[in-house]
């Protein structure tokens, strides 16, 4: 499936009234495709919350302006600087400061919708895989869980971004579970 | 036969009965572990271990009420209130107008002590210390009309109380002329864990005489410290008994509830 398509599927989506769709990519294209939805659905004036766990949010930031993105309501929570000794010094991101502390994950996402000036928002997670390599499947499970629930409450649109070669079938089945669609290939 | 009438939901509170006036903690998510807040005139026990972020809950506790017009009184035990009030800069949510109106009002026990003359060398009180120290926080809720007290910390005062009888009695005491004062206090305790079990208090007697206890502590996850408090009981308030992770913001202090598995099976308090 193309991003394009990939793009056209979540913009349905959304108009569908769904709150939380697993969107998953190929590794080969998988940062660059995501950065690329990012920039689709800022297009279509919505603002945006930004979780980062794979990469830091300094980096997107470049990769979206180079994409011509628009910034004015995007934010980012970025669970990558601190722990690699990154720049942690920036306006629209709230740093964690370990990739273990995923409660903190929901509190900055609480905090950002404050200042988000759209009507409509969105969250994407950049991965789900991300996460995995410091949290059990158990923790991350009931931290999915729990994620999906509180955005689905609070009605935000939710991409949950999952690396296809990654993903093993027990994951994908609890991905499958929550989400209203899942989408790509 | 009169119809049942189906618009009100029956109340899911086992508890019924009318709930009591609360004082509202203005920290996001404690009010809502506490239904609505804490009730007027109550005294918790804020119990924690080091850096788990008891004298900053206690301080947002008495700014947000400061900042509701309120006169809150912070009563410094184990540090100088210049250093207190030094600290309370780095925080976002202080504001120094508040102390300068006179609605968040520091005082150190020691100069308390030195006025009243009760400070001792060998460092205990004596009896009649204790009534004139009680006579003094009296004399303070009363003439300021304090409505949000905290003591910082009860552990401290305790050590120089001779027993445990004279423990009970005195905080037991304190509480009857808050409670009627309707002056909502927090009392923080210094606790520790021994062999993975987290006490409420160094003496084992605050607890029993507070109308509330918090317990806040640190968990260990992957070797990361994790900011958690508990409502352990709450007198006159339908609570939650759920653990809670906190953290502080640059709005202030949140809560959210901890993941059940990311907890190590509840034995990883420092």
């Amino acid at each position: 499936m193309s991003i394009a398509n990939i793009a056209k599927s979540i913009i349905k989506s959304i108009n569908d009234g769904d709150t939380l769709a697993t969107v998953t990519l190929p590794a080969s294209n998988f940062h660059e495709g995501t950065v690329k939805l990012a920039t689709v659905l800022l297009g279509k004036k919505l603002g945006g919350i930004y979780i980062t766990t794979s990469r830091p949010s300094s980096q997107i930031v470049a990769e979206l302006e180079e994409a011509k993105a628009n910034l004015s309501d995007l934010y980012f929570v970025d669970l990558v600087s601190m722990t690699v000794g990154g720049n942690t010094d920036d306006a629209r991101t709230l740093f964690i400061e370990s990739p273990t502390m995923l409660e903190s994950i929901l509190l900055n996402i609480s905090l950002l919708e404050r200042r988000l000036k759209a009507k409509r928002i969105f969250v994407i997670f950049d991965s789900i895989n991300g996460l995995s390599i410091y949290s059990a499947p158990k923790v991350l499970k009931e931290f999915i869980n729990v994620l999906a629930n509180s955005m689905r409450i609070k009605s935000i649109y939710t991409m949950l971004m999952t690396v296809e070669e990654q993903t093993d079938d027990d994951l994908a089945a609890a991905l499958e579970l929550l989400s209203d669609t899942m989408i790509g290939t | 036969m009169a119809k049942k009438d189906v618009t009100k939901p029956m109340s899911l509170d086992p508890r019924g009965g009318r709930p009591r006036e609360k004082c509202v903690t203005g920290i996001e998510g404690i009010d809502r572990i506490l239904n609505g807040g804490i009730p007027v005139g109550n005294i918790v026990l804020l119990a924690g271990t080091v850096g788990s972020g008891k004298t900053t809950l206690a301080m947002e506790f008495l700014i947000n009420g400061a900042k509701n017009g309120e006169t809150c009184c912070y009563i410094s035990v184990t540090e100088p209130s210049s250093k207190m009030l030094s600290n309370l800069q780095t925080y976002g949510f202080f504001d120094d107008s508040l102390v300068k109106e006179g609605k968040l009002n520091i005082f150190d026990l020691t100069v308390i002590n030195d006025r009243l003359g009760v400070e001792r060398l060998d460092g205990t009180y004596t009896a009649k210390d204790m009534e004139a120290l009680l006579g003094a926080f009296e004399d303070i809720v009363d003439e300021l009309g304090v409505t949000r007290l905290v003591v910082d910390s009860i552990t401290a005062v305790c050590y120089q109380l001779p027993d445990k009888g004279s423990i009970r009695n005195f905080i037991f005491r304190l509480s009857q002329f808050l409670s009627t004062f309707g002056c909502t206090t927090m009392l923080i305790s210094e606790t520790v864990v021994d062999s993975n079990v987290q006490t409420y208090s160094i003496f084992g007697v605050e607890e029993a005489v507070a109308d509330g206890v918090f317990l806040m502590g640190n968990i260990v996850r992957q070797g990361d410290l994790l900011r958690s408090i508990q409502v352990i009981k709450m007198r006159g308030a339908k609570h939650s008994r759920a653990r809670h992770l906190i953290e502080l913001t640059p709005v202030g202090l949140a809560v959210i509830p901890l993941l059940k598995w990311g907890q190590d099976g509840g034995h990883a308090f420092t």
